[in-house]
């Protein structure tokens, strides 16, 4: 056996359909006209000058110049309308305000489509131009260590940081008999590179190219879609990648899955229909499936110890932010002393890279994307998206192998980003994060310690 | 249709258009309404306008904006000025000056501003712009940095206020530019990509970029991180002592991130013999990083500050050690306030390049990317700052700063800067949502 570097191969694969510039550009052209006529005689007749343009970028360098602006290439560094106070006007495009919703702001979907678009990490010059922090996300800064490296060796020694997560049984202890063999049935483990996968869609978009899509990226990046029973049974997706979402109602129509599925997940805690999958699928790892508000210890209590917590897209549990329940979760699970054999799979509100680590940071093993994945399909989110079962999701027309590659891209460049975290923090592998609350800084503990004993501050 | 212009026609093009942008910063720091897609929460339109504004008058602008827009940190926080009747009165001269060595030892240095410039690399930014910043940082009698691009020749008149950085990729690092600089910064960490190391991507490593930093021109240099021969306080005590047997007079600052652990890290800095520690906070600028990066990876400095203040104060070495706080400065008001926090003053980069009027589009990591000749090192574009102007709008800038920030301390009843270090009382918080507009 050869050892293998896991890999993400990314590939440029652009938009198809038409992603919303970020600026409008309006030139007044009879301004325009009346300084080239006088500029004509100015630099007599000298045309480079004349018609040199204001814009490294390209947008007045369409076949007629200034009075045929190209916004597209746009990217809003203002030098025409600093130069040109009254002849040209860049604006925000109004058009973007319809990207997104309320928690999936324009900005964070320019980021994903742009990823999906490139594979790669965006870059960019200038510091940080948002919000301070937040409630959500924002308010949370994940540590860095100012020596400490996975490794010296390669750059940054990011080369060498496993991002790989174990997703199955793993028992406290093994017993065996005398003879040296185990007396209890070896727990079904198995592992995934990365610490993502894929969520089932929502109802409103469960079509079967998007199925598939999922389907085949996750084959490709050696992950998991959960998709709904019926329609995996339904489309005949029979990928050693899915794993089956089944509804208690729908235990016997599990008989039609022609192979054990690599894991199961139930929607929803049944204890008969647990049982009857379990009995069913003797080797196959069973998921619960519950939403984060719901204590998980009663269920525990069952002997289940795989979780997949749901928050809405917003991140939301009744009302509290999936950071806060998931640390919440995880903390009962510590203190109840079955946290090492439990596995928490989660997933709402994770909708950029950053999330993914900080998830984990706060107790999560692994995630599962919904509609970040959406949006790297260049899905337009219709209205405010909270649920699977209310979420309107418009996707556009697409090839299955576009739709891979885009998933397949912000996989990688997803993994890149927790591998920048990972290093600045001198971990070696993304197992060690989980929980690990130390790794992060909150910013209602970060403004108690900062601003206490401030005239006003009452945090 | 185009017309490519030949080799002659260059210092006409760039006239042109070196002077419609002049004209343009002029006018629309004057305008009654911001160019509309102007600005984020951290610059607003308003702020960038007002610090045009200050780098062509070298007054603070009456209506002037002392905060962002982004509902935390220095823009939460306000002075709670004394009475109009208590205030300090005008003649009397208020101190702003801080030292840079505070201990018995080394070559006693002070700066009449409690700032100096902070780290831009050749290769982030253009040679004419480090000129520019050396050119007024010795008209006001600071410092300015070099970044760990090297040290070009241009700027070894300007010696005695220039700052060699040695930075984990030792580029352009020899033993003549340790040897002319009065301080020497070690750049441990940097606020914008804390724990990456140094981002210059291949678009900018043209072959002036690359003879400097001793590499492979348009090859993209990531200076790894961290530094390879430190794992220790004793390993960077090593650093320090080696720079100070090539240049026994030289101060030793050292630049570092913001983690949580970063009053450990300020204490050690002191062990290991620095004079100078610079927090650099988690959103300030850069040339290029990961987005990744400069939002979630380290704590803003507003929350960096206090804690090394408190700890260094607690291990009774302080007064030891000068804390300049940096990553997110955008006026006068935050230094201020940055004081007030326990820092002894500050490091600007941005506003600099703000006043030589940077948009903040974002754009700095292309090549050919910054149309207005700051943050890059095309030869074509970077003629449009010529370094005299710009000297002379940093040199303004730092005008209008230290006005605005003697007003403060007047305001205050404070004599001097160094009386404001750590007088959190004298702050207020200013209460909102998170995340929400302020």
């Amino acid at each position: 056996m050869s050892y293998h570097r896991y890999h993400i191969s990314c590939e440029a694969c652009p938009d198809v359909a038409r992603h919303p510039n970020r600026f409008r550009v309006r030139v007044i052209r009879w301004r325009l006209a009346r300084m080239l006529l006088h500029e004509l005689f100015h630099y007599r007749f000298n045309l480079p000058v004349v018609t040199s343009r204001p814009c490294v970028y390209g947008t007045f360098s369409g076949p007629i110049g200034g009075f045929a602006p190209r916004p597209s290439q746009c990217v809003g560094c203002l030098r025409c309308t600093i130069e040109y106070p009254d002849m040209v006007r860049v604006r925000p495009n109004p058009e973007r305000r319809g990207l997104g919703d309320s928690y999936f702001t324009p900005d964070k979907v320019d980021t994903v489509v742009q990823e999906a678009a490139t594979g790669q990490i965006p870059v960019r010059g200038a510091g940080y131009r948002g919000a301070f922090g937040g409630e959500a996300w924002d308010g949370m800064w994940t540590d860095m260590s100012e020596i400490v490296r996975p490794t010296r060796d390669g750059i940054h020694g990011r080369e060498f940081i496993s991002t790989a997560v174990d997703l199955g049984e793993r028992p406290g202890v093994l017993t065996f008999d005398g003879a040296g063999v185990p007396s209890v049935p070896l727990p079904h483990s198995f592992s995934l590179p990365i610490p993502m996968l894929f969520d089932a869609p929502p109802l409103s978009v469960e079509d079967p190219i998007l199925c598939r899509v999922l389907a085949e990226a996750a084959g490709r990046l050696q992950t998991l879609a959960i998709l709904p029973l019926p329609r995996l049974l339904a489309l005949g997706i029979r990928s050693p990648a899915v794993a089956p979402l089944v509804r208690p109602e729908e235990i016997e129509a599990t008989v039609q899955l022609r192979e054990a599925p690599p894991m199961l997940e139930l929607d929803g805690w049944d204890d008969g229909a647990y049982r009857a999958l379990k009995t069913r699928f003797p080797v196959t790892p069973v998921y619960v499936r519950l939403p984060l508000e719901h204590d998980p210890l009663p269920v525990a209590r069952s002997g289940v110890r795989l979780f997949h917590v749901t928050a809405d897209y917003h991140g939301r549990a009744a009302g509290v932010f999936v950071g806060e329940a998931v640390r919440s979760s995880h903390a009962a699970l510590v203190k109840a002393g079955i946290r090492e054999e439990a596995v928490l799979l989660g997933s709402g509100g994770i909708i950029a890279a950053a999330d993914v680590a900080k998830a984990i940071v706060c107790g999560l093993d692994a995630v599962a994307l919904d509609t970040a994945a959406l949006v790297a399909l260049q899905g337009r989110l219709e209205g405010e998206c909270l649920d699977r079962g209310t979420a309107r999701v418009a996707l556009p027309r697409f090839e299955e192998a576009w739709g891979v590659q885009r998933l397949c891209n912000l996989a990688g460049v997803w993994r890149d980003q927790l591998l920048e975290i990972l290093g600045a923090m001198g971990l070696r592998e993304v197992r060690r994060l989980r929980g690990e609350h130390g790794r992060a800084m909150f910013q209602a503990d970060l403004e108690r310690e900062a601003f206490a004993g401030i005239a006003g501050f009452e945090g | 249709m185009e017309f490519p212009p030949r080799l002659s026609d260059l210092p006409l093009i760039a006239a042109r258009h070196t002077g419609a942008i002049r004209r343009g910063l002029c006018r629309w720091s004057r305008a009654a309404s911001p160019p509309p897609a102007l600005g984020d929460r951290r610059w607003p339109a308003e702020l960038i306008l007002s610090t045009w504004l200050q780098a062509e008058t070298g007054a603070p602008a009456a209506s002037a904006p002392t905060t962002g827009a982004s509902a935390g940190g220095f823009d939460r926080l306000a002075f709670r000025e004394l009475p109009a009747s208590e205030w300090l009165p005008e003649v009397r001269p208020i101190d702003l000056a801080i030292p840079l060595n505070r201990r018995a030892w080394d070559p006693p240095i002070e700066i009449p501003v409690p700032w100096y410039g902070a780290g831009m690399s050749f290769g982030s930014v253009s040679e004419r712009v480090m000129l520019a910043r050396a050119m007024a940082a010795r008209r006001c009698g600071t410092f300015t940095c070099t970044g760990e691009g090297g040290y070009p020749d241009s700027l070894v008149p300007y010696r005695e206020h220039v700052i060699t950085q040695i930075a984990t990729g030792m580029f352009g690092v020899r033993e003549e530019t340790i040897q002319r600089a009065r301080i020497v910064e070690f750049k441990y960490a940097q606020g914008a990509k804390p724990g990456l190391g140094g981002h210059l991507l291949g678009d900018k490593a043209t072959m002036a970029v690359a003879k400097m930093r001793e590499a492979v021109p348009w090859v993209s240099l990531f200076s790894p991180f961290p530094f390879h021969s430190v794992y220790s306080v004793e390993d960077h005590r090593k650093h320090v002592d080696w720079v100070k047997a090539i240049n026994p007079e030289a101060l030793v600052a050292v630049k570092v991130s913001t983690p949580t652990d970063v009053d450990m890290v300020a204490v050690g800095s002191y062990h290991a013999g620095a004079h100078i520690l610079q927090i650099d906070g988690a959103y300030g600028g850069t040339g290029a990083a990961p987005e990744v990066a400069k939002k979630d990876i380290a704590m803003p400095v507003e929350y960096a500050i206090p804690k090394v203040h408190r700890y260094l104060t607690a291990e009774g070495v302080r007064d030891e050690l000068t804390v300049l706080a940096s990553g997110g400065i955008r006026t006068a008001d935050d230094v201020a306030k940055a004081v007030a926090l326990g820092a002894d003053g500050a490091a600007l980069g941005t506003a600099e390049l703000i006043a030589m009027g940077c948009t903040r589009c974002a754009n700095c990591e292309r090549g050919r990317g910054c149309t207005y000749g700051i943050t890059t090192t095309d030869p074509e574009l970077s003629l449009f700052i010529d370094p005299e102007w710009a000297a002379e709008r940093v040199g303004n800038l730092y005008a209008a700063f230290a006005a605005r920030l003697r007003d403060i301390l007047r305001h205050l009843g404070l004599p001097s800067v160094r009386a404001l270090r750590g007088r959190t009382d004298l702050l207020e918080y200013r209460p909102g949502p998170r995340g929400a507009a302020a």
